[in-house]
């Protein structure tokens, strides 16, 4: 692996895609991506639906041909190679088991495809169904299991071929709430286990937030902020980050003098902010109640057992907040409050400046 | 029966069951008659007709080259439909509508229209009254069938079990033989019984391009009919109803008849 970039000394990254394009008819679905993937990362791509980032997936796969740009893995040129030479471990959002074969004829099939002698297979085949904790199931056919099983079944099948990288395309959104959370963790541990290289797509940002190192998070075919998620959460780039990563309170605010000002609340800036309209994001779970600050009114609060949530109206426009169901209750309806939160828990969001 | 069924809609189907079953019903008793004629109800009960029906060549003869060509045709059709159904299911290619139209193109030519079109063409060419000449027609009128048949059983596939095996290394014509084939089977299977029997049955543009070698059982029987009416006839169709009912069993048996058909089975209900 030869290091490529100009300064030298950093390592190549195991996946590196750019100026990867896709059009159908006039529409163009990804538009110039350009990411590094490095080994043993755990990659999210996320965005709303029609984003791209499936068709990214595909792309990856090599079933879907790009109109442009380039996918190298280890420095080797994937772009026009098959999607059968390419040795990726892929879980699919359908599951796609072979529904005539059991489990282990399903685990099997890509070993025996490699030409595995049988009883290496078996050995690697039973591994595999124990890593997803499925060992006792192998002669279970796939319609005899649950979805959570023939998921499993299904990452067993992809990794078990040892693949460089491990593409999941919303391996669980076809699962019930309670199981795609035990999954997740699942998932996480598997991943960390086997400390394969894994590409994730989804558009579930809790999943995307709970399992990867980085998320890239997508729009319109383009990318429009890639961090680790709780970079990713607290500085968002644009307004449409902050508001697709979980909830958040958003104002129109300006910057001049070295202050940041929204109505009568002003606060320090630093040095480098440069004066003019500014939009300050506030995630709900960082306001808090006091005697002074933020005039609000009560107009509707929710109770969801650990915390509650507050609809609030202020002179800036609607805010949420949110408060850990411990001491006080929280005020009622109609009730008059101030808002305050820290300095360091508002971020500001110049759109100009993070295109 | 459900119970959710009320009496009249019961008494319809009951009196629809018997209104189609019974003619089929009457002929396999009218063959048992040790009657010289066709009779019913009958006096006795006698195999004379089976054993005249036995040592009938013309008959026997025929009964065999229906049976040849219905199989010859029947996997000529379904080797030429697998990959036009494969293309037409799986790829959007220039001209594909106009394909699965050609294809299905015999349906909406009348077989009679069919049959004196065979004809000229088949004696011109020297080909009129070969097995050949059959074969190949019967193909041509049958493929809208299997055509069909596969069709359904390939798009009934996930697409992705496709893209899950090439993920796994899987050559294009591995991933047909381990996955598409066996997934696709019972289709391809239907669609063969139904091309065969079609085959089997064809009257009407047959009988334009058989020749004195090469007369199919239907054509026999209607060139037997025309000077003569015995129970012979009901013998013959005795001999093809127990056929047809012993195939269906066995068809039921190894694959359901209801998955074959309808192209689900009710034991798995998320296919």
């Amino acid at each position: 692996m030869t290091p490529e970039d100009a300064n030298g000394h950093q390592r190549s990254p195991l996946v590196r895609i750019s100026g990867l394009t896709k059009r159908y008819g006039n529409t163009t679905v990804v538009d110039r991506l350009k990411l590094d993937v490095g080994q043993g990362e755990f990659v999210s791509l996320l965005g709303p639906s029609g984003c791209g980032k499936t068709t990214t997936l595909q792309m990856i796969g090599g079933f879907v041909r790009p109109d442009g740009g380039k996918i190298e893995l280890a420095g080797r040129d994937l772009t026009s190679v098959a999607a059968s030479k390419r040795g990726l471990g892929i879980v699919f959002q359908s599951y796609a088991l072979f529904p005539h074969m059991t489990a282990a004829e399903n685990v099997a099939y890509g070993l025996e495809v490699r030409n595995v002698s049988r009883s290496e297979r078996a050995e690697q085949v039973k591994a595999a169904l124990d890593l997803v904790g499925l060992a006792p199931y192998g002669d279970r056919y796939p319609r005899a299991m649950s979805g959570g099983q023939q998921q499993r079944v299904a990452l067993a099948r992809a990794l078990v071929i040892k693949p460089r990288v491990l593409l999941l395309d919303e391996p669980l959104s076809n699962l019930d709430a309670s199981l795609r959370e035990e999954m997740q963790v699942e998932l996480r541990r598997i991943q960390q286990t086997t400390g394969t290289t894994t590409i994730l797509v989804t558009h579930d940002q809790t999943e995307a937030m709970a399992l990867s190192d980085r998320i890239v998070l997508m729009r319109s075919g383009q990318i429009e902020q890639i961090g680790a998620p709780e970079h990713v959460y607290d500085h968002p780039d644009t307004r449409f980050v902050a508001n697709f990563l979980g909830k958040t309170n958003l104002f129109q605010g300006d910057v001049g003098q070295s202050k940041m000002r929204l109505g009568n609340l002003s606060w320090a800036t630093p040095d480098a902010t440069p004066d003019g309209p500014v939009t300050i994001a506030v995630r709900p779970e960082k306001i808090a109640l006091a005697d002074d600050g933020l005039p609000a009114k009560v107009s509707a609060r929710t109770f969801q057992g650990g915390q509650w949530l507050l609809d609030l109206d202020t002179p800036h426009g609607p805010v949420l907040m949110q408060r850990q169901n411990v001491g006080a209750r929280p005020p009622t309806v109609g009730e008059r409050v101030c808002l305050t939160w820290s300095r360091d828990d508002m971020h500001l969001i110049r759109e100009e400046a993070a295109r | 029966m459900s119970s959710s069924n009320g009496f009249w809609s019961l008494a319809f189907h009951t009196l629809f069951v018997i209104f189609v079953m019974a003619p089929i019903v009457v002929v396999c008793f009218m063959a048992f008659t040790p009657e010289g004629y066709l009779s019913m109800p009958t006096n006795g009960v006698s195999l004379r007709w089976f054993e005249a029906l036995l040592n009938n060549k013309e008959f026997v003869g025929s009964f065999r080259i229906s049976l040849a060509l219905g199989a010859a045709s029947a996997t000529v059709a379904a080797l030429i439909s697998i990959p036009a159904a494969m293309a037409i299911v799986r790829y959007d290619f220039p001209g594909r509508t106009a394909f699965l139209t050609l294809c299905m193109s015999p349906l909406m030519v009348p077989s009679i229209v069919l049959g004196v079109a065979f004809l000229r063409f088949f004696s011109q060419i020297g080909m009129s009254g070969t097995l050949v000449g059959l074969t190949i027609s019967h193909v041509i009128l049958i493929v809208p069938y299997v055509l069909r048949t596969i069709m359904n059983s390939l798009g009934s596939l996930d697409s992705a079990l496709d893209h899950a095996a090439a993920s796994l290394g899987s050559s294009a014509w591995r991933t047909f033989r381990r996955v598409t084939l066996p997934l696709t089977l019972p289709g391809i299977l239907s669609g063969w019984v139904l091309a065969f029997i079609t085959s089997f049955d064809e009257v009407t543009m047959t009988i334009f391009i058989s020749g004195p070698g090469t007369t199919t059982l239907p054509v026999r029987l209607m060139l037997y009919i025309e000077d003569s009416i015995d129970p012979l006839v009901a013998a013959v169709s005795t001999v093809l109803i127990v056929m047809a009912l012993v195939v269906m069993l066995i068809l039921d048996r190894l694959f359901g008849l209801d998955r074959m058909l309808i192209g689900r089975s009710p034991s798995d209900p998320d296919r």
